[in-house]
């Protein structure tokens, strides 16, 4: 101990018994408090009151600390009745493979306690089929670094393309609305027997996943030409998947930047034989997005994805690329291939141009101006049964689809902050034709990426 | 004293007071002094340097605090446009916090307003009730100032207001993009004895949800001191609807106000083991 410490404790007792024997008036008292903030704040809070009325006024206290002691030795009976009680709601549903939909779906639970609950199940009339599942998942830790885990199980119809599956999204309710009106539907179905389980690990900015699924994957034929304007349907087959079981493990990462609007994720998908599996396939996805503000008045949102199939070339792991999220011009998912390029930059207003120029309108339906610019191939052996494309890390010169368009958005804020109802005005660019489109679609932005849409 | 005197000396003071209320001023001007000038050449501290001490001083008043409880009430005030605004529900509740995943929340008090003659008020509406999550970080006050909303926020120092031995500074942040119409702009109070935030008012640059919600046209969050600690006072918004809502109206207040705080009381794990006590994070309903 140098002599330093020595003095320091030396010190330190002496003051300690300074303050432990002096008598007890000597002591000193604490200072007043600076009451001076408390009146500023104060004087904030009168217009704030001033401003909010009645909402502001203090509730009434009377009988609180008596009810307080009885909710203290009563708390069964004042324990909170909803926490186990199931939630039940009609399920509708309807697409070219499946027909009309009908069922229910339940949950019950907090995936915090014991975890969360949830089954669905559908009656295909098209097929004569019953279509259902049900899953649990639990979360552990506290928000931001959390664990979860998530098993699920049962029979459902899936699309081809698993990149919304992988995104974690929602059934295509605008999909299924558009099939049943207009016939319009382009996505391509499978049906999935089985059972999967994801683990997963967030702790800012980094989110982790492992998966595995064990799933009978089967194709599935149309049978449901009708709609409800007697229109034909916009793809009257179905891309048939390959029949087999699948043992899948599935590794996934997605980054948000600390400092900068950046987002990336990764998805590593591996089937092995040697796993049980009837497909040999390795599956890997990787995408990368930004959102810039142009001051307050629009967003600039560039996105790049990146997609290689090795190993056997089933539909059903295959990359396909069409629709309003990708290139607006060609139907979705009309293009497939084993790889994958894409790259396109959209600039979204913010503004409400109708407000601009003084239109009068219901504030519900706020307008705003946008455009993208995309260009983007698919190469390798076609899924659809056409010739395969040149190119092995990079698609040939040729194949490249490139195309502008200048859109009209309505941002509802329902489902996601960002999902857009727009209507584009698409014009090809590049050698081929150049026949100018207009598309009315659904999608939200940054739609190449889960991250996010998620946030 | 006689009365006359009185009455002369009450008119001498009547007539020499100022025609206005409030002490009379006088200036010295006999003696004069200079004072050398000092330039000082410190450095202002930098807008990143407070953001930096801002995220500390609210991870250290979070870390400070290893239970609380408080009492929590729930309004809505609707017609709060007009000029008869009415209280459509009230809910009051005791809650209990202790570290790290230990919450219980006692209901005191819950009444809604009836909405026709069907209508059974509070009676079976679990809807009414807040769920708390577990932790005291107050994300609701800080959100914009956490070191992973730097990416999401511009920020600038609006002004800086000296109150007694307090430097106050206005800060004021917009999203840095805005793409998410969900995502705030908003003015915090900041006091740089703690770094910790007193005041917040937030806005949106235009509706998130415009299919329902024409706008909210102000939300305050204000804390107060309880002890040495910064805790949550109230919170006020205000919503307008596109269309009005039946028996509600396109305008109402919601306000959520806390206070009876007692922080770091020792409270004992066995108040946690009751019905009604829940582990782990909840989001508010």
């Amino acid at each position: 101990m140098t002599a330093r410490r020595v003095a320091a404790r030396f010190a330190i007792t002496c003051l300690a018994l300074a303050v432990g024997f002096a008598p007890a008036p000597a002591r000193a008292q604490p200072s007043a408090p600076d009451t001076t903030l408390d009146r500023f704040l104060g004087g904030l809070s009168d217009s704030t009151d001033a401003y909010f009325g009645r909402a502001a006024v203090p509730a009434d206290s009377t009988g609180l600390d008596s009810a307080l002691a009885y909710g203290l030795g009563h708390p069964k009976e004042l324990a909170r009745r909803g926490r186990w009680r199931p939630d039940f709601g009609p399920t509708l549903g309807f697409n070219r493979v499946d027909g009309p939909l009908y069922g229910g779906e339940f949950g019950v639970g907090r995936s915090r306690a014991l975890g969360r609950f949830d089954g669905r199940l559908r009656y295909a009339v098209g097929p004569n089929l019953w279509l259902g599942g049900g899953g649990w998942r639990r979360a552990w830790g506290r928000e931001g670094r959390d664990w979860q885990l998530a098993v699920n199980g049962g029979r459902e119809t899936a699309t081809l393309n698993r990149t919304a599956r992988q995104h974690g999204e929602p059934d295509d309710a605008l999909g299924d609305l558009q099939a049943l009106v207009g016939g319009v539907d382009s996505r391509r179905f499978l049906r999935r027997d089985g059972w999967s389980a994801r683990l997963s690990r967030s702790a800012s900015p980094l989110t982790v996943s492992a998966a595995w699924r064990d799933m009978l994957e089967s194709p599935r034929d149309v049978t449901t030409g009708w709609s409800l304007t007697h229109a034909g349907l916009s793809v009257p087959d179905n891309l048939h998947a390959a029949f087999g079981r699948v043992h899948e493990a599935t590794l996934d990462a997605s980054v948000r930047f600390p400092r900068w609007p950046i987002f990336g994720e990764a998805t590593y998908d591996v089937s092995r034989r040697v796993l049980g599996s009837a497909f040999e396939y390795r599956r890997t996805r990787a995408a990368l997005g930004a959102n810039f503000g142009l001051g307050r008045f629009a967003a600039l949102v560039p996105e790049v994805a990146y997609g290689r199939l090795s190993g056997e070339s089933v539909p059903q792991a295959a990359f396909y690329l069409g629709g309003p999220s990708t290139l607006g011009r060609f139907d979705g998912d009309s293009l497939g291939g084993t790889s994958l390029a894409i790259g396109r930059i959209d600039v979204i207003g913010a503004k409400d141009v109708l407000a601009l120029v003084h239109l009068p309108h219901p504030a519900a339906f706020p307008l705003q101006l946008g455009g993208y610019a995309a260009s983007g191939a698919v190469w390798g052996p076609d899924p659809y049964g056409g010739a395969a494309r040149p190119g092995v890390d990079w698609p040939g010169r040729e194949l490249w689809r490139s195309e502008v368009a200048a859109s009209l958005i309505y941002q509802p804020g329902l489902p996601t902050p960002t999902t857009m109802l727009r209507l584009d005005v698409v014009r090809p660019v590049g050698p081929g034709p150049r026949e100018t489109k207009l598309r009315l679609s659904v999608t939200r932005a940054m739609a190449l990426l889960r991250t996010f849409g998620e946030d | 004293m006689p009365l006359p005197f009185l009455s002369l000396l009450a008119a001498w003071l009547a007539a020499a007071a100022p025609s206005t209320s409030g002490p009379t001023l006088a200036r010295e001007d006999t003696m004069h002094t200079e004072v050398s000038e000092v330039l000082v050449n410190a450095p202002r501290v930098t807008l990143d340097e407070i953001l930096d001490r801002v995220a500390r001083g609210e991870a250290r008043r979070d870390s400070m605090m290893r239970d609380q409880s408080f009492r929590t009430s729930l309004r809505m005030v609707i017609k709060s446009a007009s000029a008869n605004p009415q209280l459509f529900l009230e809910t009051i509740s005791q809650v209990y916090k202790k570290r790290p995943d230990k919450v219980r929340s006692v209901l005191l008090r819950k009444w809604r307003m009836k909405i026709g003659k069907k209508d059974k008020g509070d009676k079976d509406d679990d809807d009414m009730q807040l769920d708390f999550g577990p932790g005291m970080g107050e994300e609701v006050v800080n959100f914009a100032f956490q070191p992973s909303a730097r990416r999401d926020f511009k920020y600038r120092i609006v002004g800086r207001d000296l109150v007694g031995s307090h430097l106050v500074y206005r800060i004021a942040f917009t999203p840095r993009s805005p793409l998410d119409p969900t995502t705030p702009s908003g003015l915090v109070w900041v006091d740089t004895n703690e770094f910790v935030i007193v005041r917040q008012e937030v806005g949106f640059e235009r509706s998130p949800v415009p299919l329902f919600l024409k706008g909210i046209p102000r939300m305050v969050i204000e804390r107060t001191r309880v002890g040495d600690y910064w805790v949550l006072k109230r919170m006020l918004m205000r919503v307008q609807t596109t269309v009005p809502i039946p028996k509600i109206g396109s305008s109402f207040d919601i306000a959520v106000s806390f206070d009876d705080y007692k922080i770091n009381q020792g409270l004992s794990d066995s108040l946690f083991t009751a019905a009604g006590a829940t582990r782990g994070s909840e989001s508010s309903r």
